[in-house]
C-alpha cells in the first residue's frame, strides 16, 4: 500500500520559488490501477517522482507499506515515456532484461526461466537478439514492461508511458498492460493527460488541478467492466464529467498559450 | 491472453546507426571506390601537367619525379625509419593522453566539486596548443622522445577530457533512474550505465585528438628533433630538396588516412553496439 499524506513540493530556483504540489493526500491499495489525470504542468509527474523516491517531498509523508519512501526501492519500478533513453541501447532485448536480474543479484540459475517468461508475456521472445534501435516504439515499451516485471516489483509507476505512440499502437499497449495487470495483480500508478486513456484503464482516477499549488480535486471510482467501450453511454457520461472538471484549468491554460 | 502483433520496422533507420548499419560501411562499394581511384588519378594528371607546363618543376616537383625520389627512400628504409619514429611518438602520446583524458573526464562529469575546481583551469589551458608548448617542452624534456610524448599527450588530453565530460553529462536521467529502480547501486550505475552511454562522445573526442596529434607531431619535429617525418621535412628544406619535401608531405597524408581507417575499423568491430544514439521512442 502506498500512502501520500499532505505532501507539499516546492522547487527553489534562481528565478524564485514554485509550489508544485500543495497538500496532496492519497492512499493507493495493493493491486489497484490508479490513474493520475490532469493538464500538463499539474505536478502529476512530480508526484510520481516522489513516489518513486527520486525527489523528496518538501513537507508531508510518503509511505510504502510501513516504511517511509526516501529513495528508489526494490518494490517500486518506474517506467518512462522515452523508452529509447530508459533502455540500454548497447544491450539486446534479452540482455536488457538480464541487466535487471544481474544488478538485483538474483541467483544465476533463475535468470533464463524469468527472462523467457516475461519476453513471452510481452511478445518479444522472437526478437531476443535485436537491439532497441531495431525495435518499433511499441516494442520498446513492451521491453520496458518486460524488464520491469522481471525484477518482480509490487508497484509499477508509469509516467505517460504511451504518450509518444500512435493511437493504434497505444490501444494495443493498453490491452497488453491490462492483460498483464490482471494476471500479475501489480499495483499500478499511471500518469496521463488523456481522459480516454484514464477511463479505459483505471480502477480509480485522481483528477489533479493545474499548477501552481496542485491538489487532487476529485477521486473517481470506475466500476465498469473492461474492456470499456468509449461509445458506451455510461463511459461517455464519465468522460463528460471529467472534462467539465478539467474545463476551468484548460481554459486558463488556453489563455496563456 | 492478448494477441501481440509484430510491429517491428523492417528497415532500421540509418540515422539511428544500428550495429548492422555500422558494419555495412566496412564492405567496399565498388562503383564508389572506382570513383575515388579516378579522382586521385585525375588529381595526379593535373598535377603532372601543371608542374611541367605551367610552374617551375623545382618549386612544385611533378608526381613522377616525386615517385622517383620516393622509391630509393623506401628501399633503403630511410623513410620507414622516420615513419616508425613519428608513429611511435604519436601512439605513445595519444594513448597516454586518451587514457588520462577519459579518467579525468569521467571524474569531472561525475563529481561536481572536482568539476567546479578544475574546469576553469582546463578552460584556460586548452587554448595552449601543442605548438605553443614546444619551446617550453624542449627546455623541460630536451629534444628527445619525452618532449614529443609530452606534446602529443598535451594535445590529446584536453580534447578527450572535454568530450568525455560532455558524454557523462548527457547520459539520459531516465536511463540512470531506470537502472536505479531495477536495483543498481551507484557504482553499478556509474560503471554499467553512465560510462557505456558516454562511449560515442569519448570515441568522437579520440578521433578529433588523433587528427590533432598528426597536426602537432610535425611542428614538434621540425622545431625540436633529430628524427621523424617533421625532421625529414626540415632537413630537406634546408637543403632545398623540394622533391624530398613532397615525399614527406605525401607520407603524412597516407599515414593519417590509414590510421583513421584503422580507428574506424576498430570502432565498427568492437564498439559498434555502443555507438547507436537512440533517444526518442
Amino acid at each position: 500500500m502506498l500512502r501520500v499524506s499532505n505532501v507539499r513540493k516546492v522547487f527553489e530556483s534562481t528565478r524564485g520559488t514554485y509550489v508544485a504540489l500543495d497538500g496532496v493526500s492519497l492512499t493507493i491499495s495493493d493491486g489497484e490501477f490508479l490513474c493520475l489525470l490532469g493538464p500538463s504542468g499539474c505536478g502529476k509527474s512530480t508526484l510520481l517522482n516522489i513516489l518513486a523516491g527520486f525527489e523528496p517531498a518538501t513537507a508531508g509523508a510518503v509511505m510504502s507499506g510501513d516504511a517511509p519512501i526516501t529513495s528508489a526501492g526494490r518494490e517500486r519500478v518506474m517506467f518512462f515515456q522515452d523508452a529509447g533513453s530508459a533502455l540500454l541501447p548497447w544491450l539486446t532485448v534479452e540482455e536488457n532484461v538480464r541487466f535487471g536480474l544481474r544488478v538485483r543479484k538474483m541467483p544465476k540459475a533463475d535468470w533464463q526461466p524469468i527472462i523467457d517468461k516475461y519476453l513471452r508475456m510481452t511478445g518479444l521472445d522472437t526478437h531476443r537478439t535485436k537491439f532497441p534501435s531495431e525495435l518499433s516504439g511499441g516494442m520498446r515499451q513492451r521491453l520496458q514492461i518486460a524488464r520491469a516485471l522481471a525484477v518482480e516489483p509490487e508497484v509499477l509507476l508509469m509516467d505517460e508511458p504511451f504518450g509518444a505512440l500512435d493511437a493504434m499502437t497505444r490501444r494495443h499497449m493498453h490491452a497488453i498492460l491490462l492483460d498483464i495487470w490482471q494476471r500479475t495483480r501489480k499495483t499500478i500508478v499511471f500518469v496521463t493527460h488523456d481522459i480516454a486513456e484514464a477511463i479505459s484503464l483505471a480502477d480509480r482516477i485522481g483528477v489533479m488541478s493545474s499548477g501552481p499549488c496542485s491538489v487532487i480535486t476529485k477521486l473517481i471510482d470506475i466500476e465498469l467492466p473492461r474492456p470499456r467501450d468509449l461509445t458506451n453511454p455510461k463511459v461517455a457520461l464519465l468522460y463528460n464529467e471529467i472534462e467539465a472538471l478539467l474545463a476551468p484549468d484548460l481554459a486558463r491554460i488556453a489563455e496563456h498559450a | 491472453m492478448v494477441e501481440i502483433q509484430d510491429t517491428a520496422p523492417t528497415v532500421a533507420k540509418p540515422s539511428e546507426g544500428s550495429p548492422t548499419h555500422a558494419r555495412r560501411t566496412v564492405i567496399i562499394d565498388l562503383p564508389r571506390s572506382a570513383l575515388a581511384v579516378g579522382s586521385l588519378v585525375l588529381a595526379f594528371l593535373i598535377w603532372q601537367f601543371l608542374s611541367t607546363v605551367l610552374f617551375d618543376p623545382f618549386l612544385i616537383p611533378p608526381p613522377l619525379e616525386v615517385i622517383r625520389t620516393a622509391i630509393p627512400m623506401l628501399m633503403s628504409g630511410e623513410i620507414l625509419g622516420d615513419v616508425a619514429i613519428s608513429m611511435t611518438r604519436v601512439l605513445v602520446g595519444f594513448t597516454t593522453g586518451s587514457l588520462a583524458g577519459i579518467v579525468t573526464g569521467v571524474l569531472l562529469g561525475r563529481i561536481q566539486l572536482l568539476h567546479d575546481l578544475l574546469d576553469p583551469i582546463i578552460e584556460l589551458l586548452r587554448y595552449l596548443s601543442p605548438t605553443a608548448m614546444i619551446p617550453i617542452a624542449v627546455i623541460w624534456f630536451g629534444i628527445g622522445e619525452l618532449s614529443k610524448y609530452f606534446l602529443i599527450f598535451w594535445g590529446t588530453f584536453f580534447i578527450v577530457v572535454i568530450n568525455t565530460t560532455a558524454g557523462v553529462w548527457r547520459t539520459p536521467v531516465a536511463r540512470q533512474r531506470a537502472a536505479e529502480c531495477l536495483g543498481a547501486s551507484q557504482l553499478q550505475i556509474f560503471v554499467l550505465v553512465v560510462i557505456p552511454s558516454a562511449v560515442p562522445y569519448i570515441v568522437t573526442g579520440m578521433r578529433v585528438a588523433m587528427a590533432s596529434s598528426f597536426m602537432s607531431i610535425i611542428p614538434a619535429e621540425i622545431l625540436a628533433a633529430d628524427s621523424g617525418i617533421g625532421y625529414l621535412l626540415q632537413k630537406s628544406s634546408m637543403l632545398l630538396q623540394t622533391n624530398r619535401i613532397f615525399v614527406a608531405l605525401l607520407t603524412i597524408c597516407v599515414l593519417g588516412f590509414i590510421v583513421d581507417r584503422i580507428f574506424r575499423f576498430f570502432v565498427d568491430r568492437v564498439l559498434a553496439r555502443y555507438m547507436s544514439f537512440v533517444s526518442q521512442t
